[in-house]
């Protein structure tokens, strides 16, 4: 995991029977179809980190276009695919980004736009910057740039569409799989006490991608002070009950 | 009137014994004052010059001196011009008066230049953690704080030297200014 080579960037688009030997031809109809249907309607979070995100509104509007893709945006985490880290994150703000990174329903694909994702590029020595991205959390893609033009984000996401028709794009499973590497690193920059509202283990668990690297030494850390999730009592205040 | 008022004010300050008068061109003026007197400066500045505008405080380290110079930005819109008013405290304690009763934004800036150099101004109304609330290391932009150091410490280095960039050193291009050779 330390090397750069490791980020899977694709340029040559994948033969048709890449991986998929079958033997009845009507086998893998239905996961096709769904593997077409989920790479052409993709909705983008709107939530933008750095300066990269200048570049999203060409993309997204007239001049370039995005939604010939079937690209849109979208404002809640519940609701969307794709978490576009568009530039250098802040601890604080990786906070935040983790905090929506597992709010998203899977399958989900994270991409590092510009150069900050990859190892902080211009901020590297910036006290107040989280440099590798990776470490925190898998990424699917990355397009490099200090920032990618338009037509650059917009040929990674249609390598990204490439990778989800093929079945590639699986970087979501990774964070279930070695959710101990990841919290471990969250737990460095955050300290010991770090906790998010989402039970990634039980997702884990739900999902069947429960390995040996999910649970360690930091998840075990996380569980002694986790506190279990409560739903927030709402009701009419006195004052409210009045009024009406 | 505005032309006036600037012709008084010039010839004002540099009757003035503590106060060093630079005007660096129609539109700006460099006062350098000694701490005590600056507020009295601001409230002659704002109460008779109509330099009611503060635009910005503003704080420079100099270790090698062991000062810290805060710098008042203050502007007239009837003048038209900016007067830069600097005066150097002790780094230690670091400690000067709050400008808030005379300029309310001031609340801002003040806060603003304690958490990044730990600066205390005695009468503002407040100095809790204002942007850096998750941050629990000492005043980032003192110069003692080697944030090289500090990311070292902290972080991993991720090498990006892909082949495309191999590729393009290998006709002898690439990159030419490398950081370690211009600090």
């Amino acid at each position: 995991m330390s090397t750069i080579d490791n980020i899977p960037v694709r340029h040559e688009p994948p033969t048709a029977e890449a991986g998929s030997k079958r033997s009845n031809p009507l086998a893998h109809v239905f996961d096709e179809l769904v593997k077409f249907c989920r790479s052409r309607s993709l909705f983008m979070l709107h939530y933008c980190t750095g300066c990269g995100a200048i570049e999203l509104p060409p993309a997204m509007t007239s001049r370039f276009d995005m939604e010939r893709l079937g690209i849109q945006p979208m404002v809640s985490p519940r609701q969307a695919d794709i978490l576009l880290i568009t530039g250098y994150v802040s601890i604080k703000t990786l906070k935040r980004v983790i905090l929506t990174y597992e709010q998203m329903p899977a399958p989900k694909y994270v991409i590092g736009i510009c150069s900050c994702t990859v190892n902080g590029g211009m901020y590297w020595q910036s006290y107040a910057t989280a440099k590798v991205l990776k470490e925190y959390m898998p990424v699917d893609m990355y397009i490099a740039g200090c920032m990618p033009r338009p037509e650059a984000v917009i040929s990674g996401l249609r390598e990204l569409i490439v990778d989800i028709k093929s079945g590639r794009a699986d970087a979501w499973k990774r964070y279930y799989q070695n959710y101990d590497y990841y919290l471990g690193n969250q737990q460095k920059l955050f300290g010991d006490n770090w906790q998010t509202p989402t039970d990634v283990i039980a997702e884990a668990r739900h999902y069947g991608l429960l390995t040996e690297q999910t649970l360690g030494e930091h998840t075990a850390l996380l569980e002694k002070h986790q506190r279990p999730l409560q739903a927030l009592e709402m009701r009419l205040t006195k004052k409210e009950k009045q009024e009406l | 009137m505005s032309k006036e008022l600037n012709i008084w004010l010039d010839n004002l300050l540099e009757d003035i014994e503590s106060v060093q008068f630079q005007r660096k061109s129609s539109r700006r003026v460099r006062v350098d004052v000694a701490s005590e007197a600056l507020p009295a400066l601001l409230e002659l500045l704002q109460g008779h010059a109509s330099y009611v505008h503060l635009s910005a405080i503003s704080c420079v380290d100099w270790i090698d001196d062991n000062e810290f110079e805060l710098v008042y930005h203050v502007w007239s819109y009837e003048t038209r011009s900016l007067v830069s008013a600097h005066t150097r405290i002790p780094r230690d304690p670091g400690v000067y008066l709050s400008i808030y009763d005379l300029y309310q934004p001031a609340a801002f800036f003040e806060r603003d230049i304690h958490e990044m150099f730990g600066v205390y101004f005695e009468g503002s109304p407040d100095m809790e953690k204002f942007i850096l609330t998750e941050w629990e290391g000492p005043p980032p932009m003192r110069k003692e704080f080697d944030s090289e150091a500090f990311v070292n410490e902290t972080f991993t280095w991720e090498q990006y030297h892909p082949q495309w960039l191999k590729d393009i050193e290998e006709e002898g291009g690439g990159i030419t200014t490398r950081p370690e050779d211009v600090r």
